[in-house]
């Protein structure tokens, strides 16, 4: 039964999906620590209980109290007791900043080219696959998404580009597309779209939508897959460039730090 | 113009007609029982009198298709139940939807028949109106039976689906429906055998053109047979007409429809 469920958000759904590998408190608090900074978990918004954030995750009870323990630790989520008691998230934009910031800087290049290149390689073979097999309804479906994105906040550009991908792979017919799509987006998603920050790249990523939606109407799937893999590849570079910054950024507050503790003239 | 089918396409269709009718009874079979349920003389009899609730139906919907889910060779994985808005007291927006334990969706190391989480409250971020759904818009429309698909259920069970949904009435108005869901994998199995009878070059595609299954392998499933004139042909089949006669294109190839399943069997030429 489909689309009923409780994964009308694509972007947000895939927060809750199940993890694999070790580490599992470190992944589950990275990947709701991800998605309150970028703002697909809203302010306010309550998050799932222990339980049920420990089923939907695949991980031990223990396991996602672990993770909820060290988000209110960061600062990201507070807890309420009693009847409406729960974990509601808490989003302070200059943290969330510092936080993406650190884990921009904690990859390497070869790292960020490596992981949008893998999303490059699904995305792209889904949308070329799709320009070939979208029938009239798949196509009024995308059309839609598109209409209903919301470019005026990052959250909102980052929640229009993860269902158009997501119905792009669904549109593809492969469940496995549909898999490695979810997997990308809770994995690479956080940063690949970091860009989205921007108006002008939430604009940017609207004329790239809009020529996937163009490519698949004319059946055109070599144009549907370089748009989307275009996409991917200028949104990588404005994280590589963002990367340079904040380092050049370090290196001169660090520099600035050690001519501070070091005065003109202190030298005996 | 009449088209000349050989008898043995037509006999073809039939089968898979036949294939996936028991289905089709299986479900006009539950609402028929809802249907009594709800409204007549036996209104009541399960759930008791006053208004409708969820939590009187949903052991109704579970003992109606339990059994089904849990048959060993069961062609369906999914089974249920879905209120239209406002039609039950206690639930404006409800699904009762069974999964089997064939279906591995969230089920976790040791899958059996279990009740899909559905989020019913429309002010959850998470929220889906359904309605909106061609497994409830096109027979909410029609009025009668609709099979959707093969499509990814991603919302739902992650898998390659069809989904086969019919309305529940009741005093003229739609109530809600029933339905089923079926895996194409399985549904492939059961059918493949059948149109290789054909003895020549035919693909079993649904009302949108969407190919089920092919005796030529190169013919992918979820694939669009892109085919003149194919689209046209189908068109009955999509408005829920009942079509029974076949059809021949501008390249010589014949439609033949599959009894009421909406899906039709393409003979190249």
């Amino acid at each position: 039964m489909p689309q009923a469920t409780g994964r009308a958000d694509a972007t947000r759904a895939v927060v809750f999906s199940p993890l694999d590998g070790a580490g599992r408190a470190e992944l589950v608090e990275q990947r709701l620590t991800d998605a309150i900074v970028s703002g697909v978990l809203r302010d306010g918004e309550r998050l799932p209980s222990e339980s049920e954030l420990a089923r939907s995750l695949g991980v031990a009870v223990v396991t996602a109290r672990e993770a909820l323990v060290a988000l209110r630790n960061k600062g990201l989520v507070h807890t309420r007791r009693g009847r409406d008691g729960g974990s509601f998230v808490t989003h302070d934009r200059d943290a969330s900043m510092r936080m993406v910031d650190e884990r921009v800087r904690a990859l390497s290049r070869s790292e960020l080219r490596d992981l949008s290149l893998l999303y490059a390689a699904i995305a792209g073979t889904a949308a070329e696959v799709a320009a070939d097999r979208a029938s009239e309804d798949d196509l009024a479906s995308l059309v839609e998404i598109d209409a209903r994105a919301d470019l005026t906040t990052p959250g909102g550009a980052r929640r229009a580009v993860g269902r158009f991908q997501l119905e792009i792979a669904a549109v593809s017919q492969s469940p496995r597309l549909v898999h490695e799509e979810l997997r990308m987006q809770a994995e690479a998603g956080p940063l690949l779209w970091l860009c989205l920050r921007e108006q002008d790249s939430r604009d940017r990523s609207r004329t790239a939508r809009l020529e996937v939606i163009q490519a698949i109407r004319e059946v055109q799937p070599e144009r549907a897959r370089r748009a989307t893999t275009q996409h991917i590849a200028s949104a990588v570079e404005w994280l590589i460039d963002e990367k340079v910054r904040l380092e050049q950024a370090s290196l001169v507050e660090a520099h600035e730090a050690s001519a501070a503790a070091t005065p003109e003239g202190g030298r005996p | 113009m009449t088209i000349t089918v050989d008898v043995d396409a037509e006999h073809i269709a039939q089968r898979i007609a036949s294939t996936i009718d028991p289905v089709f009874t299986m479900i006009d079979g539950w609402r028929d029982a809802f249907e009594r349920e709800l409204e007549g003389p036996f209104a009541g009899a399960l759930t008791g009198e006053g208004e409708q609730t969820a939590s009187t139906l949903d052991p109704v919907v579970a003992a109606l298709v339990s059994p089904e889910l849990e048959r060993d060779d069961a062609l369906i994985t999914g089974a249920g139940f879905v209120a239209a808005p406002g039609f039950l007291a206690d639930a404006p927006w409800h699904l009762a939807w069974w999964l089997s334990g064939s279906n591995t969706f969230g089920a976790g190391p040791d899958p059996r028949l279990r009740r899909l989480e559905a989020v019913s409250d429309p002010d959850s971020e998470q929220f889906r109106d359904y309605t909106t759904l061609e497994w409830w818009r096109v027979p909410a429309r029609t009025g009668t039976r609709h099979l959707t698909g093969p499509y990814v259920d991603y919302l739902c069970t992650d898998d390659y689906t069809v989904t086969i949904t019919t309305p529940v009435r009741v005093g003229g108005e739609m109530a809600g429906l029933v339905g089923t869901d079926l895996y194409v994998a399985r549904l492939e199995q059961v059918l493949l055998p059948v149109i290789r009878e054909a003895g020549h070059p035919c693909t079993l595609v649904n009302a949108s053109g969407r190919i089920v299954a092919s005796t030529d392998a190169r013919r992918a499933t979820g694939a669009l047979l892109r085919i003149d004139g194919l689209a046209e042909a189908l068109t009955p089949l999509r408005d829920a007409v009942t079509a029974t006669d076949a059809a021949s294109l501008p390249g010589g190839e014949a439609v033949v429809p599959c009894g009421d399943t909406s899906l039709a069997l393409v003979l190249e030429a």
